[in-house]
């Protein structure tokens, strides 16, 4: 197993925001976390990447604990994340950015600079590399992230509504990058909204509602399960059968 | 740019030569010095993003420790330098691992108490002269006090240490460092999340800034041959450092030198128009360029001109079109 989290709670106060979240994660695979907003699943994320410190529970990396771990140091054995809320390094240039992740693993600056381009081409960025990232818009901006976390040569990556606020054809653009992304061989978590981004690109999905795992398995058969239909989708299709 | 850099070198190099006479030549030290000393600030203020509003500390412990030196053991001055430097680096260890925990405004006004802290100690504590403060040699024994009559010698001296910093931070910026440092400016979250490790390169930056500072505050105690708590502690000390930097441009090399070439110029001339009484006057200046500066432009002279020069590009382009 690359990933095993075991009974990971988070509490903010008295306020239980994750509650024994399961994920055993694979080499290669690509899963989907889906739920409604304030499941936890964006805890779950920063527990995962030692952004935040489980109350209870124990995070496996690569068969090390990891539980207590900071950030840096999960990020030095290989748990890149992106951020539902783009943290861009706004002053500096798309290439820069990407080479402060490219620095992880390449010292010298030359080196640094040359991987950066890589990745910056890699991701379709290479035309915009000397703008500063706040010229670019949201989709933009979720872009440079995949890419600086790319950067880091991360063997997983948890995204974040990396495809959130994106129009169609950025989202097919997006999803076709993710698709590359795992062809290099890196595993992928992804939150995400869209059912067809879910259903296009995930081997299995996790499905969360009030911190808890209500349900997990093919994309397919999710889809159908009554307990998703009613935490998460119920609302829609009653929408839409009232129509 | 490269020819920038050789002419304001050029410049700065034959300005003794262009204008004498004791008031230009200690105004080129004045400047010279300030410039080092918003250099040395710039360093954790403006790369690294971490506001320290109680720099004084360390330009306070490199002014004393020389001349405590002399005073103590009839020491040169120029050899308390060096420990006050290592005085600095370690109080700048024991400050930094506890107020680095701090973010934002919560980490400046942590870095003010401990410098009004100090201020305050020293102010009462007789070994280190307490309110009188304390004298350098009277008349020079011997080429190693470093007491010159005129300011030029000083002025060389600082334009070679303010050389050694801008290129030493211009090595630092390009390299891992100043990405990291620049990083963690712009979010330390983000920063993390990438394998940058926020506390040690704070450290580093916090180390570098409080050693140069320390630097700055002996060469102006040797220049000036005394001091006392307020010119050496005081928050009006640390408040140059950051209106220097800031006025030229926070986070860029040529800032505080630019910042430098502005302000002293424009104290010198108050003070010499209303006399010693001109430092009420100070504060005000520094208010306004403080109002200014956040309401305009917060990132400075050399933002301005940047984009002041990329509007008249683009109404050249605009014509041509
Ligand atoms: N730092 C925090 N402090 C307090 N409550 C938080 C914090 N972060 C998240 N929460 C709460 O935890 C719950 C789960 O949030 P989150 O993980 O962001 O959900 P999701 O990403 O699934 O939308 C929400 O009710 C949210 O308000
Ligand atoms: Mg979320």
């Amino acid at each position: 197993m690359l990933l095993e989290a075991h009974q990971v709670s988070r509490a903010f106060g008295s306020f239980l925001a994750l509650s024994g979240a399961e994920l055993e994660l694979a080499e290669g695979e690509i899963v989907g976390l889906i739920g409604p907003n304030g499941a936890g699943k964006s805890t779950f994320f920063n527990c995962l990447s030692g952004d935040l410190q489980p109350t209870s529970g124990r995070i496996l990396f690569a068969g090390s604990e990891v539980t207590r771990a900071t950030p840096e140091a999960h990020a030095r054995l290989g748990i890149g994340r992106t951020f539902q809320v783009p943290a861009t390094f706004e002053e500096m240039s798309i290439l820069d950015n990407v080479m402060v992740g490219a620095f992880l693993r390449h010292p010298a600056r030359g080196e640094a600079r040359e991987a950066a381009r890589r990745i910056v081409e890699f991701a379709g960025l290479d035309r915009l590399r000397d703008q500063p990232a706040r010229s670019l818009g949201t989709p933009g901006r979720k872009r440079l992230e995949i890419a600086r976390v790319l950067a880091s040569e991360p063997r997983l990556i948890l995204l974040d509504e990396a495809l959130a606020g994106l129009n169609p054809v950025e989202i097919q653009e997006a999803i076709a990058l993710v698709r590359r992304i795992h062809a290099r061989g890196i595993t992928l978590v992804i939150v995400e909204h869209i059912m067809e981004v879910i259903l296009s690109l995930t081997g299995r999905v996790l499905v969360f509602n009030q911190g808890r795992t209500i349900a997990s398995g093919k994309p397919r058969d999710i889809v159908d399960h009554p307990a998703v239909i009613e935490a998460y989708l119920g609302q829609r299709r009653q929408r839409r059968r009232r129509e | 740019m490269r020819w920038g850099w050789l002419a304001i070198a050029v410049a700065l190099l034959l300005y003794p030569w262009i204008l004498t006479g004791p008031f230009y030549e200690r105004m080129g030290a004045d400047l010279l010095l300030a410039a080092i000393a918003a250099a040395a600030w710039n360093i954790l203020g403006g790369y690294a993003g971490q506001i320290s509003v109680g720099h004084a500390v360390f330009y306070g412990i490199g002014a004393y420790v020389p001349l405590l030196v002399y005073t103590h053991w009839q020491l040169p001055p120029v050899l308390g330098i060096p420990a006050g430097i290592l005085v600095s680096l370690a109080v700048a260890a024991v400050i930094g691992v506890p107020t680095f925990r701090l973010q934002g405004h919560y980490f400046s006004m942590a870095t003010i108490a401990v410098a009004e802290l100090v201020r305050i100690v020293v102010g009462n504590w007789d070994f280190v002269g307490a309110a009188i403060g304390l004298m350098g040699p009277a008349v020079p024994r011997s080429l190693l006090d470093l007491s010159f009559k005129s300011a030029v010698p000083y002025y060389y001296i600082f334009l070679a240490v303010l050389a050694a910093i801008l290129a030493l931070t211009a090595h630092l910026e390009r390299g891992r460092m100043g990405y990291y440092w620049r990083a963690i400016r712009a979010g330390e979250r983000a920063a993390r999340s990438l394998g940058v490790p926020v506390r040690r390169y704070k450290l580093w930056a916090l180390l570098l800034s409080a050693g140069f500072t320390s630097l700055a505050g002996s060469l102006y105690a040797l220049m000036v041959g005394f001091v006392d708590p307020e010119s050496a502690f005081g928050i009006l000390v640390s408040v140059e450092m950051i209106i220097t930097a800031a006025l030229g441009g926070v986070g860029t090399l040529l800032g505080p030198l630019l910042g430098a070439a502005i302000l002293v110029p424009l104290k010198a001339t108050t003070n010499s128009l209303f006399g010693g009484g001109g430092s009420g006057l100070t504060y005000i200046l520094y208010g306004g360029i403080i109002l200014l500066l956040a309401r305009f432009e917060p990132g400075g002279l050399i933002e301005l001109s940047r984009r002041i020069a990329t509007r008249s590009l683009k109404k050249a382009k605009a014509r041509a079109a």
